[in-house]
């Protein structure tokens, strides 16, 4: 883990809210996993909480992170202009497990959960046969898969209004290739629905499944307990133990509020 | 390193006056990848009950202009985890360890008291008598006079280590409760836990916080510290542990001169993980330039008379109560 002030190099919006955020550092480290992620610190220190940002792709020296403008901090990163620096802390918490061969894996990513899934993809790829299903409302919450570029990679796209891919969702394409193929794995990060959704049709088809989580949190290293959920293994830091959990881990998956946290 | 900033707090020589907060530096060694926890002069640990505790359900974190708002509702292993956990916090960290206890009435409050005093690693106790966030205990103890007389006098009795009470800003006269817990037998006070404060999402149409109501920390609440600090310290002969939104080495120069002989870091080490590395060169840069030998030299410097009647009662050793 390493505190830094790194420099943007990139700063551009994908569409509608979403925004790619590409940045260079000295101590870049080769070992963040997909899945982690760092704390991002807002340079208008009114604001005293940094915030969780999801490591979208490692390339060298280079992070990028994707990212929501959802609120004045995250605005705020979408003004910041390529040569700023920005102080960022991480890589936290556990990742997705991709120390796998062999494996026949789909990996589910919906709207902003389209955010550790390029690197995901990447460190699964070579060794596996990979499927991604993306999901969105829209075309701009899936245009972020025009940047992926990855080869020998099946992607299938579904979006509520059918402005891209088919007219549904990322449960409806899971449910057809399940149909056809033996699924060893399946990955997936996006709104709490969804993630409910696949993690059940995952139970229900007993495939191993990890989740990846999002609460609000404060220090992002399990010092201020901000953001336990209650789990099947006791209370869990969503930023140390998570944000990827096993599926089956989580005691109820009705009991995780959309909000994040356990209701 | 000079010795500027050693201090005897306690009857504890510290290297520094420099703490954590309960609740916001974990078990001690959360932060050790961001600088080395035996640079503090003493951690103060996460708060701890008799039984575990899951704490309060539902978002527990919501930031707020300058601020943050927490209701975590100390969530806690218990008291038997906690004291297989301590031998192996004490074999990383050569510091003082302070144990925040927390109890729903007296009796357990008296019983956790029994238990820390048992625990050789502890050397400091932190009597919470202000936590916002639990419904029962916390801060009902610390908001009604004859409460916190209680619960300071049937701990004491309890409890030979040092203790510090943590006091609530929740209330209407701090140096009432203040002077009460001192005349109870408390080493000191720590002050100021967290305001009660709330946030509303205007989409959802509903409180922020699943407790609807939590702790406001953070800059935002430093003014209302600073007053209550300089108001206890001009009242009481105990020494005090200043707290709320430190996040600068000029904001622990603050609290000193109002009165405080050391500082807890909380919220302030969320946003620069390295803060009490800062603000430990801060004040020996300020003690340098400004020719003074020990820090403890301007506890209470705002004081209307320097602080020196307030330095006089201390002692400057600040000796335990038998």
């Amino acid at each position: 883990m390493f505190l830094e002030d790194v420099k943007i190099i990139e700063n551009i919006q994908i569409a509608d809210n979403y925004y790619l955020m590409r940045v260079e550092g000295d101590k870049i480290p080769e070992h963040s996993k997909p899945g982690q992620f760092f704390m991002l610190q807002c340079q208008d220190r009114s604001r005293v909480l940094r915030r969780p940002i999801s490591l979208h792709n490692v390339d060298g020296n280079i992070l990028e992170f994707y990212y929501e403008s959802l609120g004045k901090g995250t605005e705020e990163f979408t003004k910041l202009p390529i040569g700023e620096t920005i102080n960022i802390q991480g890589p936290l918490g556990n990742g997705y497990d991709t120390d796998l061969e062999g494996k026949n894996i789909v990996v589910i990513g919906g709207g902003m959960g389209m955010a550790p899934i390029k690197y995901l993809i990447k460190n699964l790829k070579d060794n596996n046969k990979v499927t991604f299903i993306g999901g969105g409302r829209n075309a701009g919450a899936v245009k972020i898969i025009e940047k992926f570029n990855f080869e020998n990679i099946k992607i299938e796209v579904a979006t509520d209004d059918g402005s891209v891919g088919i007219k549904g969702n990322t449960v409806d394409l899971l449910m057809k290739i399940l149909k056809d193929q033996n699924i060893d794995i399946i990955y997936t990060c996006g709104p709490h629905p969804m993630m409910e959704a696949v993690a059940k049709v995952a139970q229900e088809n007993n495939i191993r499944c990890q989740i990846s989580l999002e609460e609000r949190m404060a220090c992002g290293i399990k010092a201020c307990v901000g953001c336990s959920i209650l789990t099947k293994k006791g209370m869990k830091k969503v930023c140390y133990d998570g944000p990827v959990f096993e599926s089956t881990d989580i005691v109820d998956l009705d009991v995780i509020d959309p909000n994040g946290g356990c209701k | 390193m000079s010795n500027r900033l050693n201090i005897n707090f306690l009857g504890k020589k510290l290297n520094n006056p420099i703490m954590t907060a309960s609740g916001c530096f974990g078990y001690g060694l959360e932060y050790k990848d961001y600088f080395n926890p035996n640079e503090l002069g003493a951690a103060v640990l996460k708060g701890i009950t008799m039984e575990p505790r899951n704490g309060n359900s539902g978002t527990r974190i919501a930031e707020t202009p300058s601020g943050m708002l927490n209701s975590v509702g100390l969530e806690n292993p218990g008291i038997e985890e906690f004291k297989k956990i301590i031998p192996s916090i004490k074999k990383e960290l050569h510091i003082p360890l302070v144990a925040n206890i927390n109890g729903k009435i007296l009796e357990e409050y008296i019983e956790i008291a029994r238990e820390v005093e048992q625990i050789e690693e502890i050397e400091i106790v932190e009597l919470n008598i202000s936590c916002p966030n639990v419904k029962d205990g916390g801060m009902a103890f610390g908001a009604n006079p004859e409460m916190a007389r209680l619960v300071t006098r049937e701990v004491r009795k309890v409890l030979t280590k040092p203790m510090i009470v943590k006091l609530s800003p929740n209330v209407t006269n701090i140096v009432e409760i203040a002077k009460i817990v001192e005349e109870e037998g408390a080493d000191g006070v720590a002050l100021i836990n967290t305001l009660l404060g709330m946030a509303v999402d205007i989409r959802k149409r509903k409180p922020v916080l699943g407790n609807i109501m939590g702790g406001l920390s953070g800059p935002a609440v430093k003014p209302v510290a600073l007053r209550m600090i300089y108001q206890v310290s001009q009242a009481v002969s105990i020494p005090i542990l200043g707290m709320g939104g430190i996040s600068s080495t000029e904001d622990a120069i603050e609290f000193i001169m109002v009165g405080a002989s050391a500082i807890s870091l909380g919220t302030g080490m969320f946003a620069n993980p390295t803060l009490p590395i800062e603000i430990k060169k801060g004040l020996e840069k300020y003690c340098k330039e400004n020719n003074i030998d020990n820090i403890s030299e301007i506890v209470g410097a705002a004081h209307p008379d320097g602080g020196a009647a307030y330095r006089n009662r201390l002692g400057g050793n600040y000796e335990i109560k038998s």
